[in-house]
C-alpha cells in the first residue's frame, strides 16, 4: 500500500512542492488546511478543513505514514508573541499530540536554522521555543523529528526566494546583515530530505539540519543571485540594522508607502550557520552547487537564448532563424563554468557591437572568446550554408579591425 | 557462440584484426574475433554528424586537430582513452576500442614499402606483394599508375580512377607538369582507398565534403566493410561484441583471454594480437615483466598551409573531398629511405571555425577572410621518417594493470632538418605557384598515429617477434599490427600494416 502523508502547509512555498515530490515517490498526500488554499496547487490531493490551534479530526490521521507540520502562523506571531497563547506553540502541541494518539509513527516539524532562543526575530525564537516543546512531549523516544531549514531557493519564485529574487533584480541594493553567514538549499533537496525524514528516517537523529554545508556570507548570496539570474554584479550598500528599523516603523507610520516588516528585517539580520553536513550524509542528500543552479529560472534562460542568438547572428554573419542552432548553443553555452558574465546589453540587441570587445588575443579561457568559437561551430552547420564572402570582404573586414582595435584593447574585459 | 571451438583468437576489429582474420576463414580456420565495441549507431543528421547528438563536439578549442574533434573521432579513440592509465608527456596516445579501430578516422592514403623501405626487416618487399594485391583489391583503391608519384606509391594491385581533382591542386599539378621538377621532388595525384566506382555494399564517392565526420556512402575503406565480408563464413568465423580482452595467459593447450566482462575466458591454441600499436602494448605488457624501456616509432609531422594567389577570388567548389588531393616526395639526403612525403588537402572539406580561431583578428573578420581565402588555399602535410622521432616508453606493472608512460621526442638533429625541409618545400611550392604562409606547426607525437617499433619483427630480445610476428617471449601468440614493424618509414603505414596481417593470416592458414 503507498505510504500515506499528512501534510500541514501544503500551500505554502515549500508545501506545494513537497507535493509533487512526495506523490512523485508514490505517496498518497492528505493536507491539513483551509481547504480553497491546498485545493488549487494539487488537484490530485485529498484535504481536510483544518487550522493552526485546533484539534484534527483523528480519522484524518489514522494509518498515516507520518505527519509533515510546515504550516506556521505568521499572524499570530505579530498578535501574541513569542508569550504561551502563540497559535504556532500550542497547535503543534496539539497536532503532534493528536498525531500519537493516532497512531502515526513519525511527526516531522520544519523548523528553521534561526531556531535558538536568543534569535533577533519572533519567528526564530517561536520555533526554538516549538521544538523545546515537542522535544518535551517525546520523551526520549524518536518520533518527533525537527528538520531545521536553511535558506531555501530554487523553484516557483514564492516566499522568501521571491522577495530576495526581487531585490537582486536591483544594480544597488543598500542591505543589513551582509556578513552573516546564510547556508542555501534548493527546494526541491528539502523536499527530498524532509520525505526522508518522514519515510524512512536515519537512525537516532531527532534534529536535523537541511540547510546548506558551505555557509557563504549574505551579501555573497544576493550577489549570486543576480550574478546568475541576471549575468550581473551587485552592488550592496551595507546599512545598520537600527536604520532599518526606523525605515520599518516609518514605512508603517507615512500612508501610501508599502509596510517593510520589522519582523523580515530582523530575520535577514540575524541568522548564524548550523553545522549540516553529517545530517545531509545520514540523509543521502549532495546539494547542488548553487550558482549552478540558479541559472535554471526564467530571467536566467531568457537572457542565455538572447545572447546565443546575438552571438550566433554575430559568427553567421546574418540573421540565423533557426531556433534548433540557438538552442545547441544555449545548452553547452549554459553549463560552461567559463560563463558567468552576461554580455553587455547593447551587444545583445546590436550584435555587431561584439567585434568592440572581442579580445585582441583570441584565448580559449576567455569568456567571449569561448563563446564565440562555440558561435561559429554551430553557425558551420547552418542550413542553407552561409554566403561565399567576396574578396572584397577582406579590404572591409581589415579596415573594421583597425577601426575596432582601440576599443577592444580597452574593452575586452567587458565579455571575459 | 560460447561452444565455438576457435582455433585462432584474433583480438581487434581494425584493419589489422580483419587483414589477418580474412585469410584464416578462407582457409577454412575457425577464428573467433573478439571486439571491445558493438556495431555502433548511425551517423545522425547534419547537425548531429557534425556536433554530436549530444552535442560532443560542441566545445571551446583545445588545439587538437579538427580531424579528431569530429564526433566520429570521438566515438574512435574515446573509449580507448578513458580505458587506459597512461601518462602520456609530449604525446597524444591514439588508440580505438571501437568497431573498426582507427580506420573508421584514418586519411585513407595508401602506399606500398620498396626494399629501401623495409632495411632492417626480416623479409622483403618482394614477399609481401602477394598480400599487397590481394589487400589492394579487396579495400578499392583509386589513383594514377602513370605520373610521377605512381611507382613511389607501388603497383600492386589494380587502381580506380581518381576522383576528380580540386581546382587549387590541379592548379598545383597544372604547374608541376609544365617545369622541370627539383631534383629529389616528385608530384602527382594522392592514392586513397577510396571508391569512385561502386562495388557489393559500398557506394561510390558523392563529393560531398563529409569526409571528415564519416564517410556515410562508406566509399572510404573502413575495416567494418571487412566485418561484413568476414561474417559470410558463417561456419568459420563469430565475433564478440562487447568483449574486451584484459588478460592473456598461457595454457598447456595454447592461449586464455580473460574478458572485462568477467565472464568465462575464452581460450585457442593460437592468438592474434591486433589491439593497434598502443592497445597491442596495454595487453603484451604484463606478458614482458620486467619489461626494458622501449623505442617507440612514429613519422613526425608538419602541416604547412599555402595560398595559390592565382586562385584568388574565385568560387569554392561546390563538389569534392576532404581527403588528399595530392602526394609528393621529397629526398633528403641519400641515406636510404631518407626522404619525406605526404599529401595536400583542399580545405573545402574542413570546418573553417577551427582555422579562424588561430588567425589574428576578431572572430567574424578571421571567419569572413579564412572563407574568402578558401577557395585559393590548400595545406600540405609533410611526414618524415620515423627514425627522427625518439619516443620513449616505460612500463610499471602494478595490480590495476600496467601503467604506461609514453615519452614524446625527437632526435637531436630533427629541428635542423625539418627546418631545411620546411625551406626547400617553401622554394618548391613557390615555383609551382602556392606561397606558403606562417603557421607551418609540428604536430605532437601521436596525434596522427603511424606508430611503430615496439615489438619488432626480427628483434632477438624476448620483446621481439619472429618474421610472422610471434612474440619470441610467448610461442603461438602472433602481433599482425602496427607494434611489429620494425621500421616507420615516410610513407603511410596502413597499408602495409594490413599487407603483413595477411601475409602473417596467410602462414598461419597453412600452418595452424
Amino acid at each position: 500500500m503507498a505510504p500515506r502523508l499528512v501534510l500541514t502547509g501544503a500551500s505554502g512555498y515549500i508545501g506545494s512542492r513537497l507535493i509533487a515530490r512526495a506523490q512523485q515517490r508514490g505517496c498518497e498526500v492528505v493536507a491539513l488546511g483551509s481547504a480553497g488554499a491546498t485545493g488549487e496547487f494539487a488537484p490530485a490531493l485529498s484535504a481536510v478543513p483544518w487550522r493552526l490551534g485546533e484539534t484534527p479530526t483523528i480519522t484524518a490521521l489514522v494509518g498515516a505514514t507520518a505527519v509533515l507540520h510546515l504550516a506556521h502562523d505568521w499572524g499570530s506571531d505579530r498578535r501574541d508573541g513569542t508569550g504561551p497563547g502563540n497559535a504556532n506553540l500550542v497547535g503543534t502541541e496539539v497536532l503532534a499530540r493528536t498525531a500519537r494518539e493516532a497512531g502515526v509513527p513519525r511527526f516531522v516539524f520544519a523548523s528553521t536554522t534561526s531556531a535558538r532562543p536568543q534569535a533577533l526575530n519572533a519567528y526564530g525564537r517561536i520555533k526554538h521555543a516549538t521544538e523545546e516543546r515537542l522535544r518535551a512531549l517525546a520523551g526520549g523516544e524518536d518520533h518527533i523529528l525537527c528538520a531545521r531549514v536553511g535558506l531555501v531557493y530554487g523553484g516557483p519564485e514564492r516566499g522568501q526566494y521571491r522577495l530576495l529574487a526581487r531585490l537582486a533584480s536591483l544594480p544597488l541594493l543598500p542591505m543589513i546583515g551582509i556578513d552573516r553567514e546564510v547556508q542555501p538549499i534548493h527546494l526541491d533537496e528539502v523536499c527530498d530530505g524532509l520525505l526522508t525524514l518522514a519515510l524512512d528516517p536515519p537512525a537516532a537523529r531527532r534534529t536535523v539540519v537541511l540547510a546548506g554545508s558551505h555557509p557563504l556570507s549574505f551579501g555573497a548570496w544576493l550577489r549570486m543571485l543576480r550574478r546568475s539570474r541576471h549575468g550581473r554584479h551587485l552592488a550592496l550598500l551595507p546599512m545598520p540594522t537600527g536604520l532599518a528599523l526606523a525605515a520599518c516603523r516609518l514605512s508603517s507610520v507615512i500612508p501610501f508607502v508599502p509596510t517593510i516588516e520589522r519582523e523580515r528585517v530582523l530575520g535577514l539580520a540575524g541568522t548564524a550557520p548550523m553545522d549540516s553536513a553529517a545530517d545531509l550524509a545520514a540523509l543521502g542528500l549532495v546539494l547542488r552547487d548553487p550558482a549552478r543552479a540558479l541559472t535554471n529560472c526564467r530571467p536566467a534562460r531568457r537572457r542565455l537564448i538572447a545572447e546565443c542568438a546575438a552571438l550566433l547572428r554575430y559568427a553567421a554573419g546574418a540573421p540565423v532563424r533557426s531556433p534548433g542552432a540557438i538552442i545547441r548553443l544555449a545548452r553547452i553555452v549554459r553549463h560552461d563554468p567559463a560563463f558567468r558574465h552576461a554580455l553587455p546589453w547593447p551587444t545583445v540587441r546590436w550584435p555587431a557591437l561584439l567585434r568592440f570587445i572581442e579580445p585582441v588575443r583570441p584565448a580559449m579561457h576567455h569568456g567571449l572568446a569561448r563563446r564565440l568559437h562555440l558561435a561559429a561551430m554551430v553557425a558551420e552547420t547552418l542550413e542553407p550554408p552561409l554566403r561565399q564572402p567576396r574578396l572584397g570582404t577582406i579590404v572591409a573586414q581589415v579596415a573594421l579591425e583597425a577601426l575596432a582595435l582601440p576599443f577592444r584593447l580597452l574593452l575586452s574585459g567587458l565579455g571575459a | 557462440m560460447s561452444d565455438f571451438d576457435a582455433e585462432v583468437i584474433v583480438i581487434g576489429s581494425g584493419p589489422a584484426g580483419v587483414s589477418a582474420a580474412l585469410p584464416l576463414v578462407e582457409a577454412g580456420r575457425r577464428v573467433l574475433m573478439i571486439d571491445a565495441a558493438s556495431d555502433t549507431e548511425a551517423l545522425g543528421g547534419p547537425w548531429q554528424r557534425k556536433l554530436g547528438a549530444h552535442l560532443e563536439s560542441l566545445t571551446p578549442d583545445d588545439g587538437l586537430s579538427p580531424k579528431l574533434r569530429t564526433p566520429e573521432a570521438r566515438r574512435t579513440i574515446g573509449a580507448f582513452k578513458r580505458q587506459g592509465q597512461d601518462k602520456e608527456e609530449d604525446f597524444v596516445t591514439t588508440g580505438s576500442l571501437a568497431r573498426g579501430g582507427l580506420s573508421r578516422i584514418w586519411g585513407a592514403f595508401v602506399s606500398e614499402f620498396d626494399d629501401d623501405d623495409m632495411s632492417g626487416w626480416p623479409l622483403t618487399a618482394a614477399e609481401l606483394k602477394p598480400s599487397y594485391r590481394a589487400v589492394v583489391e579487396r579495400i578499392g583503391v583509386s589513383g594514377s599508375s602513370d605520373d610521377h608519384m605512381a611507382d613511389f606509391y607501388g603497383r600492386c594491385g589494380p587502381l580506380l580512377p581518381p576522383p576528380p581533382l580540386d581546382p587549387t591542386a590541379a592548379s598545383i599539378l597544372g604547374h608541376y607538369a609544365g617545369r622541370k621538377p627539383e631534383a629529389g621532388f616528385a608530384l602527382g595525384l594522392a592514392r586513397n582507398a577510396l571508391l569512385t566506382i561502386a562495388r557489393e555494399q559500398r557506394q561510390a564517392c558523392e563529393l560531398a565534403f563529409g569526409c571528415l565526420w564519416g564517410c556515410e556512402q562508406g566509399a572510404i575503406y573502413d575495416a567494418r566493410q571487412d566485418i561484413a565480408r568476414l561474417r559470410r563464413h558463417m561456419e568459420s568465423f563469430a565475433l564478440r561484441d562487447r568483449t574486451t580482452a584484459v588478460r592473456l595467459t598461457r595454457t598447456a593447450k595454447g592461449w586464455e583471454v580473460a574478458t572485462a566482462s568477467g565472464e568465462r575466458s575464452l581460450r585457442a591454441p593460437r592468438l592474434v594480437i591486433a589491439a593497434g600499436t598502443l592497445g597491442s602494448l596495454r595487453l603484451i605488457a604484463p606478458l614482458l615483466d620486467p619489461l626494458p624501456p622501449l623505442r617507440l616509432l612514429n613519422s613526425p609531422v608538419m602541416a604547412m598551409p599555402l595560398l595559390v594567389l592565382r586562385r584568388l577570388g574565385s568560387e569554392p567548389p561546390a563538389q569534392g573531398y576532404a581527403l588528399a588531393q595530392l602526394g609528393f616526395r621529397l629526398i633528403c639526403s641519400q641515406a636510404r629511405g631518407d626522404y619525406v612525403t605526404g599529401g595536400l588537402y583542399a580545405v573545402s572539406g574542413l570546418p573553417p571555425s577551427s582555422f579562424a580561431a588561430r588567425l589574428p583578428f576578431g572572430r567574424r573578420a578571421a571567419t569572413d577572410i579564412f572563407r574568402a581565402l578558401a577557395p585559393a588555399l590548400t595545406v600540405a602535410t609533410v611526414y618524415f621518417p620515423g627514425h627522427y622521432s625518439a619516443n620513449q616508453v616505460t612500463i610499471r606493472q602494478s595490480g590495476a594493470g600496467p601503467r604506461i608512460h609514453i615519452r614524446g621526442g625527437v632526435t637531436d638533429q630533427f629541428p635542423q632538418i625539418a627546418d631545411s625541409v620546411r625551406q626547400r618545400l617553401k622554394k618548391i611550392w613557390r615555383r609551382l605557384g602556392a606561397h606558403a604562409l606562417p603557421g607551418a606547426a609540428l604536430a605532437t607525437a601521436g596525434t596522427d598515429a603511424h606508430l611503430g617499433g615496439l615489438f619488432p619483427m626480427g628483434a632477438p630480445q624476448p620483446y621481439g617477434t619472429s618474421r610472422f610476428g610471434e612474440l619470441n617471449a610467448a610461442p603461438g601468440l602472433h602481433l599482425v599490427d602496427g607494434s611489429v614493424l620494425p621500421s616507420v618509414p615516410a610513407k603511410f603505414t596502413t597499408l602495409t600494416i594490413m599487407a603483413n596481417a595477411d601475409r602473417i593470416g596467410r602462414h598461419l592458414a597453412g600452418a595452424a
